[in-house]
């Protein structure tokens, strides 16, 4: 077990290698001087001599592979460097922006789960029922519908027509109150994947020959559906789940925009906006690795729901 | 679905309008007694009739918040207006577009515009609302040589930490902006010294005679700081001013808190606190005002100003600003080299028609020159280019530009006479007010090639000169003097990169604009102004379309609010909550 966890973390190295070459090198070629829209005001104006010191003095007047060896090297000394703009370390700057995006995530997940969990092993047992296809074609609208546009309907309804919760903000540190609007937009879309997902699987399960000997020796049918369909289903439902949550991680930049959330994805998008390298090369090591850790995590729960798989090494 | 399901989720939805059609309780100005939304002598006497019984008790009667109305109230009403109680001004939520993402220190970047925003911070000198320039923290100055300007300092002034303000914070406050470090500090490079008289005078040093030395001390980056606070290290996170607003909390990127400065050297402030809220999506601001989560929005999107103004309790407050979206032009590419053919293209571009279809009638006002009429130094005289497709048609035709072979388009040289315009889209009016644009040319004949590209690509073709006509915007006047915009465009010895775009020289021109910048009596600068702008106007070698409105949306219980044509101050000590 402990060879497994290694081997995938040494797995990790040339990954965030390759996606830290191919970021730096993409909004490098990307169009937009980093030193002039930094020292573009809130009016629109430029000053050339500002221009020219700060590119001297961040280092962007040198060669890109060198700016590249300058940002590995400080990277592999534990230093992700510093923001443009603020000037301070771009470590601070995630790890703000990450607290706003985890508290997002757990919640929506949160929702999308107890969404989806009764959802699917309702539509499994009564399959091809009018409630089956309900919960089947309401999946479907949930997975097609827009998040944006979700989100501002959302608004109408419990922020303006029914005056229940605020429209949008972080309120006090992102408390309860103006959570779940953000939570429910960004967790619309994976509850109906899994929905769709623990319906399919479960049927198969129900399928099964072990089934039919648990229902034959008189197990309670809560319990056959519970305990021996569930948790034979939950393999590749674990596994969406984990990707779903490892992309909640990474922030939404149109759900935290419409909602004005100050997560992940608005500083990564805001720092694409003024070109602040340090903070896109930042993010994207951050997001990267926060994406591989989930998916180990998924991998070693494996283990825990179904014993049979093991990750020894083979001999 | 099941029957007794689906009555469940009516029953629920029925449930939760009912709950949301109760009339919250508002919250009263308290010492209000007859509910004017002011607090005057008047109310005295109304809390007297009260108590006399000649008239109903209201709840607003009530200044001292002790449950009843008598004499008490009375006195506390007095003491309200002589501002010995602080004013019941309420707290107010208020959304806004842009804000600090990552420090709350004025001398880093752009910040100081956001932290003057909130009313945290004053500079020595400010634009009022008719952008006319006044003293703040200076009580005034004086020019003692070509290069040294004397400034006098308020004495009754102190920071929020308690510290007095004097000479030595300002020297400091200068210097943090002087150091080299600094990213912004090359655009005071003016300024070679700034030195301590007494404690509150200083004398500024410039370099060379420099006219907009003053004006230049509006920038919120000057804002003055509390030296002791400076020397702590903490101003990035904890801001202390001088202005009608200290420091309560923030979240980067989300809100910033404010509470009122109770000794505050312009008198009681109204408000008890304040909520910036910072969202960067425009429906959403719209929606939060709509929804009552804020009491004012800024920068509502066109689209959503007719709901607002049909909504009794919310209404629109607009003004011209400084941003000005008009169209560079290259003026050595034929036939572009042509006056008439600029100044035809002029008469052919209809801006009221511009206005009305892309800003919606809301956003903007038509322009006849560089600066609005709000702007002091705007030259009230100039004509501009009213739409006038005829006089457009004789000026191409004098030009050499006619429909040859009546096929309804004109030809130049033997060929369809094509423009190119370019524009880049990341403010939201650009693309509809070049489209209006691109139709208005081509009902006089004019093909267009309209190309919208990031402004990099812009910026790029105007620098090779391959451009025809590149539909821009810009802020005229970031420090409130006439001279940024006219120098770094039109002045040809002054080697800007607006110039060079244009690709436009006129002796007169830079003479003119030369002599501005160093004449010291703001009549002789203004006529020197006006002489280059009448000139440019008459040449064409940038149209000027329209200046921008700024629309804030706000609920009708806010008192007291101004919209400040530089977008530098928003909080003021005036406003409060009406009810």
């Amino acid at each position: 077990m402990i060879d497994y966890i290694l081997k995938r973390i040494l797995q990790l190295i040339p990954v965030l290698l390759l996606v830290s070459v191919v970021s730096f090198s993409i909004i490098y070629f990307a169009p937009g001087d980093p030193a002039e829209t930094l020292c573009t005001g809130p009016d629109g104006n430029v000053n050339p001599d500002s221009v020219e010191k700060f590119r001297d003095k961040m280092g962007l007047d040198k060669p890109l592979h060198i700016q590249y060896l300058i940002w590995l090297n400080n990277l592999l000394h534990g230093d992700l460097g510093y923001s443009y703009r603020s000037q301070k370390p771009v470590f601070n700057h995630i790890k703000t922006a990450f607290r706003a995006t985890f508290k997002l995530s757990v919640v929506s997940l949160f929702l999308s789960l107890a969404i989806a969990i009764p959802l699917g092993i309702i539509s499994a047992i009564k399959q091809n029922s009018p409630l089956d296809v309900t919960c089947m074609v309401g999946a479907s609208l949930g997975v097609s519908m827009p998040n944006f546009w979700l989100g501002l309907l959302l608004m109408l309804l419990f922020g303006i027509y029914l005056d229940l919760l605020p429209v949008a903000g972080y309120g006090d540190g992102g408390d309860l109150e103006h959570i779940i609007l953000p939570a429910i937009t960004l967790g619309t879309g994976s509850a109906a994947v899994t929905a769709r997902l623990i319906r399919s699987s479960m049927l198969e399960a129900l399928g099964q020959d072990y089934i039919q000997t648990a229902r034959a020796k008189g197990v309670s049918e809560r319990v056959v559906i519970g305990k021996h369909a569930l948790k034979n289903a939950l393999i590749p439902v674990v596994t969406i789940v984990g990707l779903n949550f490892g992309y909640l991680l990474n922030g939404s930049v149109v759900v935290e925009t419409i909602f004005g959330w100050p997560g992940l994805g608005r500083l990564i998008i805001d720092s694409i906006n003024i070109r602040d390298y340090m903070m896109i090369q930042g993010c994207m090591v951050f997001v990267t690795l926060l994406f591989v850790l989930v998916n180990l995590i998924v991998d070693i729960s494996y283990r825990y729901i179904d014993p049979r798989i093991r990750y020894e090494t083979a001999g | 679905m099941n029957k007794d399901i689906r009555y469940g989720v009516i029953g629920l939805i029925v449930g939760a309008m009912l709950l949301a059609s109760v009339p919250s309780v508002s919250a009263e100005l308290f010492g209000d007694a007859n509910e004017d939304m002011t607090i005057n002598m008047q109310d005295v006497t109304k809390v007297e009739r009260m108590i006399l019984e000649y008239d109903p008790v209201v709840a607003s009667a009530d200044a001292n918040q002790d449950g009843s109305v008598n004499m008490l109230d009375v006195t506390c009403i007095e003491l309200i207006i002589l501002e010995r109680v602080p004013f019941p001004g309420g707290h107010l939520n208020t959304v806004m577009i842009f804000g600090p993402k990552d420090t709350l220190d004025p001398a880093n970047g752009w910040t100081g515009w956001y932290v003057r925003k909130a009313g945290i911070y004053e500079t020595l000198f400010k634009y009022n609302d008719e952008m006319e320039l006044t003293p703040e923290l200076a009580t005034g100055y004086s020019q003692v040589s070509d290069t040294e300007w004397q400034i006098n300092l308020r004495e009754d002034v102190q920071f929020h930490d308690g510290t007095p303000f004097n000479a030595d914070a300002v020297v400091y406050s200068l210097e943090r902006v002087l150091d080299e470090s600094n990213t912004r500090s090359s655009e005071y490079a003016h300024i070679a010294s700034v030195t301590a008289d007494d404690d509150h005078t200083v004398t500024i040093t410039t370099t060379a005679p420099y006219a907009p030395t003053i004006a230049s001390l509006t920038d919120p980056l000057v804002s003055i700081v509390s030296q002791e606070a400076g020397a702590s290290g903490t101003l990035d996170t904890y801001p202390v001013g001088t202005g009608p607003f200290k420091y309560d909390s923030n979240e980067f990127g989300a809100s910033l808190s404010v509470v009122r400065n109770p000794d505050y050297w312009g008198g009681g402030v109204k408000l008890d606190s304040a909520t910036l809220t910072y969202v960067s999506e425009g429906a959403t601001r719209a929606m939060m005002l709509q929804s009552g989560d804020s009491d004012m929005s800024r920068g509502i999107p066109y689209p959503d100003v007719g709901t607002i103004v049909g909504d009794s309790n919310l209404d629109i407050a607009t003004k011209e600003t400084l941003r000005l979206y008009f169209i560079f032009v290259n003026t050595e590419k034929a036939p572009l080299n042509d006056i008439r053919v600029r100044q035809a293209i002029n008469y052919a571009i209809n801006r009221d028609e511009v206005v009305d279809v892309a800003l919606e009638g809301v956003g903007g006002v038509s322009a006849r020159g560089v600066f609005p009429s709000i702007f002091p130094w705007a030259n009230d005289d100039l004509a501009g280019y009213p739409h006038n497709q005829e006089t457009a048609r004789s000026l191409l035709k004098d030009a050499g530009i006619t429909d040859t072979n009546n096929d309804g388009k004109l030809e130049y040289n033997g060929a369809d006479f094509e423009l190119t315009i370019m524009t880049y889209t990341t403010r939201a009016a650009m693309q509809p007010s070049v489209e209006v644009i691109e139709t208005q040319l081509e009902d006089i004949g004019i093909g267009v090639n309209l190309e919208l590209a990031g402004s990099t690509a812009v910026k790029e073709a105007m620098t090779d000169g391959t451009y025809d006509l590149a539909f821009y915007s810009y802020g005229v006047a970031p420090s409130g003097d006439p001279d940024y915009f006219l120098t770094h465009h039109f002045d040809s010895t002054a080697g800007y990169k607006e110039n060079g775009w244009i690709r436009y020289s006129n002796d007169t021109v830079n003479s003119l604009l030369a002599s501005a910048r160093t004449a010291t009596s703001q009549n002789v600068r203004k006529s020197y102004y006006d002489q280059a702008q009448e000139i440019i106007v008459e040449e064409s070698p940038e149209m000027f379309i329209f200046h921008e409105k700024e629309l804030v949306g706000y609920n009708t219980k806010v008192i007291g609010y101004e919209i400040y044509p530089n977008e530098i101050t928003f909080l003021t000590k005036n406003m409060y909550i009406g009810r």
